[in-house]
């Protein structure tokens, strides 16, 4: 590398050249340096799943224009050429995804035949609905669970560890779907203590759009009564995910921890006579907090991919029901689009979930 | 150590029980708040639930279920049905006169209806509605096949079809024919051929004269009406009705709930089970019928494609135990054409359940035990459990049936591929005509899916100049005639064994008044009244 005349990094100023020292090579902060291998690794990925997605949908054997006609338009050939024009499909596939890739530049993610929307109009319809629910579950299941998990931890092979670990079993074990039902039925139908199916009352108008998010796009419009009805909304369905993901959550909590406490750093600290909510905190909790944040992350990705029996029960349009419907109507623009934007949320939370694993524990970002 | 243990779990048992308990004060504040909701306003709101089968809010393309319905409650027809009835057309836009060579229509505006801006509407808005729906090439675009539109003066339109068209009044209330206000259309885009580009703006803003006019639109959760202050007709009783995407396993609690006041999709079983003290249970017939179908290529339908094969499980198959299963309201047709129809077959004694003739039959047949695959769709309400009484009937007279459940996008492409063996489908009626069951003919559309049109030459050239005679009938009762013959040859000779009609389900709260069950668009809700 040809040294630079004026190189602020050299001791007093002086030009390199002229100290005749030779000059450090350029050091990008640790910190810096790993962010960056993970962001380019994450857009790689994304590439990747553009690939995959549009190859496995085209790997498909039904033809999708059948999907869309009737079968009195399927028998005009004049109507099934225009189709196959507007859908893409009189190109070869490589020319597809080509022209797939360049319209993906420009946020153009084609037009699903089952709307006749922009595949990205209905992704930003669908999905605020379902992050909405994800956060609310996260919130809940991370503070439960990971609560329960050491509370089971710490209280290692006696009774309030044992019956966690079968409470969290059922959680894993019972059908959602079931579970879905049973507490509407139960807390719709027969004790009235819940709202019906859907994001809010049929009587009411949603919100300005803001989010997507109706509780906080209530709040940003200054409607509280808004806020509250889809808040009591979101209760059930919230509910039902928190059972679903809090049974893993408590298992691979009590796990972490179990694995951290017997560790000589803690030992050594409760021997230092330590105070135990120091312990607990800086010591048990940080140690065991990688794989619980990794964990979490699965979760919340799972999450934002969508629920789709939770959310076919509570007339939930998120980003299950909208996956579930392109799927069984061979749409294959929403198909590859709701593919795409899974793989991107997952590649993105793995990517903050690095970020933040890098931050906690110095470790992992010099590896 | 272990002193710091209990030190630290108890503490994180109290951490615990407080983050617990403020957990569930928020579920419980959030759940109570559902109760002290303020819902909008005092104006009357009618909530139906849907399962929404909608992929387009434009009449010229809109084909499914949802958008046909919905439609049908914001556009005017030229001519139109009242309540359940599908025999007797009724004026609305206009009135008609068709000549006596069934090839003419003439429609008269009536002058009466206007579009919701308050403008009236117009001869040419009717050529430009009938004009654009065939000119888009959309699903519907086939109604006017063959149909030149004219306007003759303000108050006439003429409709003059190549071939005989006696069927053409009967095809005018589909909502695909809707009347829309041609200069919104025009400026938003639409055009008379397929570089149309209004179904955007139409999936947003309704441009009809109906009772009811769009509010909110999104396609895959929910569809606000409200009222359409410009309706010429009698004024509806509701403000607005919230039509809700719901799955049909839902439907039942939320009407029993209260959330919702009519359901649209309650399956026959739990309908049966709803209490008619609180609820009205309204069934009217379908216009689908169910049949299964066998390939009559013998490269593709193998034993299947053989007469006495399809004799043999026409007869080996017990309706009644079908019609249980299906269950309330649902009937057997004597032939394809559904029995409210003019021209339908009550029965017939070709599909009667006679398992020793069905062993008589098959034994002509040369069955050697091979292995017959019936197609379905996995996703049809009644298609798994009356594959299933087929495959146990049919096993009874000895024949091994296996079953091929798919999704119906699969279900349709191997259907429509001409090569498979054997499958349930269901032909529903585009417009309420034995016509739209020509279909079935050796050289109509499902011929084709039943590789009828390049199989058996034979019974082919028994049966399409049966179709072809029912197609050029005139008059009621001679109409009605020919496609009676029509299908007691398909009975006689065809791959089709027609097995039930399933019922139009449409369950309301008791008090609700004016809800009738249309085979068409399934309910008019501006007929619906609150007491």
């Amino acid at each position: 590398m040809a040294l630079t005349t004026t190189d602020a990094r050299v001791p007093g100023g002086a030009p390199a050249a002229e100290t005749g020292a030779p000059r450090p090579p350029r050091r990008q902060h640790p910190l810096l340096r790993y962010i960056s291998l993970r962001f380019g690794i994450s857009i790689l990925l994304v590439w990747g799943v553009t690939v995959v997605t549009f190859v496995v949908t085209n790997l498909v054997p039904t033809d999708p224009v059948n999907a869309v006609l009737g079968e009195q338009a399927a028998n005009n050939p004049e109507i099934v050429a225009a189709l196959r024009t507007e859908m893409g499909l009189d190109e070869p596939l490589i020319v597809q995804y080509w022209l797939y890739l360049t319209r993906l530049l420009a946020f153009d993610m084609g037009v699903s035949a089952q709307t006749r929307s922009p595949v990205a109009d209905d992704l930003a319809r669908a999905f605020p609905a379902t992050l909405e629910l994800a956060l609310f579950v996260l919130l809940f299941s991370t503070v439960i669970g990971v609560g329960l998990g050491m509370l089971a931890a710490l209280r290692h092979q006696t009774a309030v560890d044992k019956t966690i670990r079968v409470l969290s079993l059922f959680g894993i074990s019972l059908p959602v779907f079931w579970i879905a039902m049973l507490i509407y039925y139960v807390f719709f139908y027969q004790l009235h203590w819940a709202p019906g199916s859907g994001r809010l009352d049929s009587a009411l108008v949603p919100p300005p759009l803001v989010t997507g998010m109706y509780t906080i796009d209530s709040l940003v419009a200054g409607q509280p009564d808004l806020f509250w009805n889809a808040l009591s909304h979101l209760v059930l369905p919230a509910v039902v995910l928190t059972l679903f993901t809090i049974g893993t959550l408590v298992r691979f909590s009590r796990s972490a921890i179990l694995d951290v406490v017997r560790h000589d750093y803690v030992q050594a600290a409760r021997a230092k006579g330590l105070p135990h909510r120091i312990v607990v905190v800086r010591y048990i909790l940080r140690g065991a907090s990688l794989p619980i944040l990794t964990m979490s992350g699965l979760t919340f990705g799972s999450l934002l991919s969508g629920a789709v029996l939770t959310e076919s029960v509570f007339s939930w349009h998120g980003l299950g029901q909208y996956a579930y419907m392109a799927a069984i109507s061979l749409d294959l623009q929403a198909i590859m689009g709701v593919g795409l934007l899974i793989g991107v949320v997952y590649i993105f939370t793995n990517f903050a979930v690095d970020l933040l694993c890098g931050l906690i524990d110095p470790r992992v970002r010099v590896q | 150590m272990g002193t710091h243990l209990a030190h630290l779990t108890g503490m994180k048992k109290r951490t615990i029980a407080a983050v617990s308990a403020g957990a569930a004060l928020t579920l419980i504040l959030a759940g109570c708040a559902a109760t002290e909701s303020d819902p909008a306003a005092e104006q009357t709101t009618l909530v139906v639930d849907s399962t929404f089968a909608l992929s387009s809010m434009d009449p010229a393309r809109a084909f499914e279920a949802t958008g046909t319905m919905v439609n049908h409650n914001v556009y005017e027809t030229a001519l139109t049905f009242a309540g359940s009835d599908l025999s007797t057309l009724v004026p609305q836009v206009a009135d008609y006169t068709i000549s006596d060579d069934n090839r003419l229509v003439t429609l008269t505006l009536t002058g009466d209806s206007t579009f919701s801006d308050g403008t009236a509407v117009t001869a040419d808005d009717v050529v430009f509605s009938y004009q654009r729906l065939q000119g888009v090439l959309g699903n519907p675009s086939f109604l006017l096949d063959g149909v030149t539109v004219t306007k003759v003066d303000d108050q006439t339109v003429e409709l003059l079809s190549e071939t005989d068209n006696p069927q053409l009044p009967f095809i005018l209330p589909n909502p695909a024919l809707s009347i829309l206000q041609q200069s919104a259309v025009v400026d938003n885009g639409g055009t008379l051929d397929e570089t149309d580009a209004a179904e955007t703006f139409l999936t947003s803003t309704s441009v009809g004269s109906g009772p009811y006019m769009y509010d909110t639109v999104a396609v895959t959760t929910a569809i606000s009406l409200v009222k359409n202050p410009s309706y010429a007709g009698e004024e509806p009783y509701y403000d607005r009705i919230v039509i809700n995407n719901v799955g049909a396993d839902t439907q039942r609690i939320n009407l029993e709930g209260g959330q919702t006041d009519i359901a649209l999709n309650i399956s026959s079983d739990e309908a049966e089970q709803v209490d008619t003290n609180d609820f009205s249970v309204t069934t009217g017939a379908s216009a689908a019928t169910y049949y299964l179908w066998l390939n009559t290529d013998d490269a593709f339908g193998g034993v299947a494609a053989d007469v006495n094969f399809v004799k043999a499980m026409r007869h080996a198959i017990d309706y009644d135990s079908i019609l249980d299963v299906v269950g309330l309201g649902s009937q057997q047709p004597g032939g394809v054409v559904p029995l409210q129809f003019a021209g339908s077959l009550e029965s017939d004694e070709n599909n009667t359940y006679d398992p020793d003739l069905a062993e008589d039959l098959l034994a002509e047949s040369g069955y050697a035990g091979e292995i017959v695959n019936v197609l379905y769709s996995s996703e049809n309400a009644f298609a798994a459990n009356v594959t299933q009484i087929v495959q146990a009937n049919a096993a009874a007279i000895g024949v091994t049936i296996e079953l091929n459940p798919q999704t119906a996008a699969n279900t349709l492409d191997l259907f429509r591929g001409g090569e498979y063996q054997a499958g349930l489908a269901n032909w529903g009626a585009d417009f309420p005509d034995a016509a739209n069951y020509l279909v079935f003919a050796p050289e109509g559309n499902i011929g084709a899916r039943t590789a009828w049109n390049f199989g058996d030459g034979a019974t082919a050239d028994q049966i399409q100049p049966l179709a072809a005679a029912a197609a050029a009938a005139s008059g009621d009762d001679d109409r009605a005639d020919a496609y009676i013959a029509f299908q007691e040859a398909l009975n006689d000779y065809g791959p089709y064994i027609p097995l039930f009609q399933p019922a139009e389900i449409v369950i309301g709260d008791v008090a609700l008044t004016g809800i009738a069950s249309n085979a068409l668009w399934a309910i008019d809700f501006s007929t619906v009244a609150g007491s």
